[in-house]
């Protein structure tokens, strides 16, 4: 089942600025689903859209198989928010925020009770739950933020850069929040820009840039592309010695390497033959006798693939409006078709 | 319902604390408490002197405050509104109906806690020249005035995203209005032109007609404005 399925989503502003073009998101049941892009690219819109905040321009949209609006109440009772930086009344106190919530959301009264000093003690914030929210850091709202979009234990919980402003340690603990969530039939979907987040935690990726979903599939494919390519290899000792007998390995003929200090980062042209290269490098290492200080076969290159999946989506868009303006030009109609139909080894999204 | 009735208890919250509301009180009770002793000791009229503290006092002190509690009702909270409250389970009319109901209800609430003791005290230490029924219609009158400007106040709310821009333009239009509605002819239905014939209201001297189309009028366009906040509110974007 498609906890969230929309179907060529557009938002426009104002006739000015598309922030959405013809989106098709669908999230199952269950996935930790990271929607990635760079800043306005359309996480915060879909987002809004998704909550019947705003509304969309054209296209189709659906909440557990439901037409989201501003008046389904109903489906968002089912739904967790938490927004980009989060914004609280400044004088409220946390316990004083979530008793808000809950009585928003219907809540019984002792039900609140327990939910939120529960929560207040799963986002650590128990010790400052009786001070106004005016005094406190980023990351305490941000873990205030996600107390409020659990008070209703959602099916579906919208996260919109949870770890927006956090420090290293804020960061870790918000990512494991994340991770106890998930599972127990909770639909999670992250919007974020930091990729390394969304590999921690996420089992299905979309890539979404200038209001189009470029990429969507599972984290594991997204690793498969991202690996293929570079692994790096950081030595120390005799690497003069290791950096002769690296030529001698090269049997596939598509192979390049390049030196940075102590470490090579050796570049596959094709993905035969990784695993085999990969294990001669090791044992060169063990027959020259340098020290192997880090060894990484390209899951922190999930940035580059993500850069990638960009790249050629900005390709595709030249392309495609130089195809559609000889199109118009008066080509047939049989070369536009192919025009639109994408490039080869670029398949259509 | 719960939904209204957490919203409403919230805003009601923040309006009790607002500073706003910490000023504005003292404002009107101060000279009120003024207007007392010198109508006790110097044998003032009663009607003058109600007229004359609604005329000078309440009603621009009031007009100030309310455009300020109202005009940024919507406009000056947008990010909570849409972040904290409307992500939840809470319908658009139902969020717009406890606005409506917490700011004029707090704005009466005001009004009659100054203007019921104020009336009692000027009538009985002061030369009373009144008419019940008139002082009645008085009171009722003022009401409906600050209830006017109240919902022209938080239709410019939801219009509007500038809280500072929404106030000024409140009280420009009631300005400007008493001037157009004077070169069309119809200054009857100016804020001015009422609010100068409260004394001979007061006294009981102002005709059924008059005061039935003065509050037909103010009624009308306080529903107009009414439902043209639920009408904008459910449509916009937030």
């Amino acid at each position: 089942m498609h906890v969230v399925n929309t179907t060529d989503l557009t938002k426009i502003y104002d006739n000015r600025y598309i922030a959405l073009n013809a989106l098709n998101l669908r999230v199952e049941k269950g996935q930790v689903f990271g929607l990635v892009g760079p800043n306005g690219a359309g996480k915060s819109t879909t987002f809004r859209l998704l909550l019947g905040l705003q509304k969309a321009t054209a296209g189709q949209l659906q909440v557990f198989g439901e037409q989201m609006s501003a008046d389904r109440a109903d489906l968002r009772r089912r739904i967790g928010y938490l927004p980009t930086n989060p914004t609280f009344p400044k004088h409220m106190t946390p316990i004083a925020f979530l008793q808000f919530v809950g009585s928003v959301l219907g809540m019984p009264k002792d039900r609140t009770k327990i939910q939120l000093t529960r929560l207040l003690q799963a986002v650590d914030l128990a010790a400052a739950a009786s001070q106004p929210v005016r005094g406190f850091s980023t990351g305490m709202l941000t873990r205030l933020g996600i107390a409020a979009a659990l008070m209703n234990d959602p099916e579906l919980l919208i996260l919109d850069e949870p770890t927006s402003g956090l420090d290293p340690a804020g960061r870790k603990q918000t990512i494991e929040l994340i991770r106890e969530l998930s599972g127990r039939d909770r639909t999670i979907i992250i919007a974020t820009h930091i990729l390394t987040d969304v590999e921690r935690v996420c089992t299905d990726v979309g890539i979404i840039s200038a209001g189009r979903l470029i990429y969507s599939g599972p984290m594991a494919d997204m690793r498969r592309l991202a690996r293929q390519g570079t692994i790096a290899v950081e030595i120390e000792g005799n690497t003069t010695a290791f950096e002769q007998e690296l030529h001698t390995l090269d049997d596939f003929g598509s192979v390049r390497y390049e030196r940075i200090g102590s470490e090579f980062r050796i570049t596959f042209l094709g993905t035969q033959g990784l695993n085999e290269y990969l294990h001669r490098v090791l044992q060169l290492i063990d027959r020259t006798g340098v020290e192997l200080l880090h060894v990484d076969t390209g899951s922190d290159e999930i940035e580059e693939a993500f850069l990638r999946r960009l790249e050629d989506d900005r390709t595709r868009g030249f392309l495609r409006a130089a195809a559609w303006a000889a199109a118009l030009e008066g080509a047939g109609s049989e070369r536009k078709e192919e025009a639109d139909a994408g490039i080869p080894g670029h398949p259509s999204v | 319902m719960q939904a209204f009735l957490a919203i409403l208890r919230y805003d009601l919250m923040q309006l009790t604390q607002s500073w706003v509301s910490r000023i504005w009180v003292p404002l009107l009770i101060a000279p009120a408490f003024f207007l007392v002793i010198v109508a006790s000791t110097e044998d003032e009229l009663a009607s003058e002197t109600l007229a004359a503290y609604l005329v000078a006092v309440l009603m621009p002190l009031s007009a100030l405050a309310v455009a300020v509690l109202t005009a940024g009702a919507i406009a000056g909270e947008a990010q909570i509104i849409a972040d904290g409250i409307l992500s939840r389970s809470v319908t658009r009319t139902e969020f717009v109906s406890a606005k409506i109901v917490a700011r004029l209800g707090f704005t009466m609430a005001i009004y009659f806690l100054v203007m019921v003791p104020f009336s009692y005290l000027i009538v009985r230490y002061s030369e009373a020249d009144i008419s019940y029924t008139g002082l009645l219609v008085a009171l009722f009158t003022g009401a409906l005035l600050l209830t006017f400007l109240g919902a022209l106040g938080l239709t410019l709310s939801t219009v509007m995203t500038n809280v500072m821009v929404s106030v000024l333009v409140l009280l420009f239009v009631v300005l400007i209005s008493g001037l157009l509605l004077q070169f069309l002819g119809l200054s009857w239905m100016s804020t001015t032109a009422v609010l100068t014939r409260l004394a001979p209201t007061i006294r009981g001297e102002t005709a059924g007609w008059d005061t039935f189309r003065v509050v037909f009028v103010f009624s009308g366009l306080t529903a107009v404005s009414v439902l043209t906040t639920y009408s904008v509110f459910r449509q916009r974007d937030l």
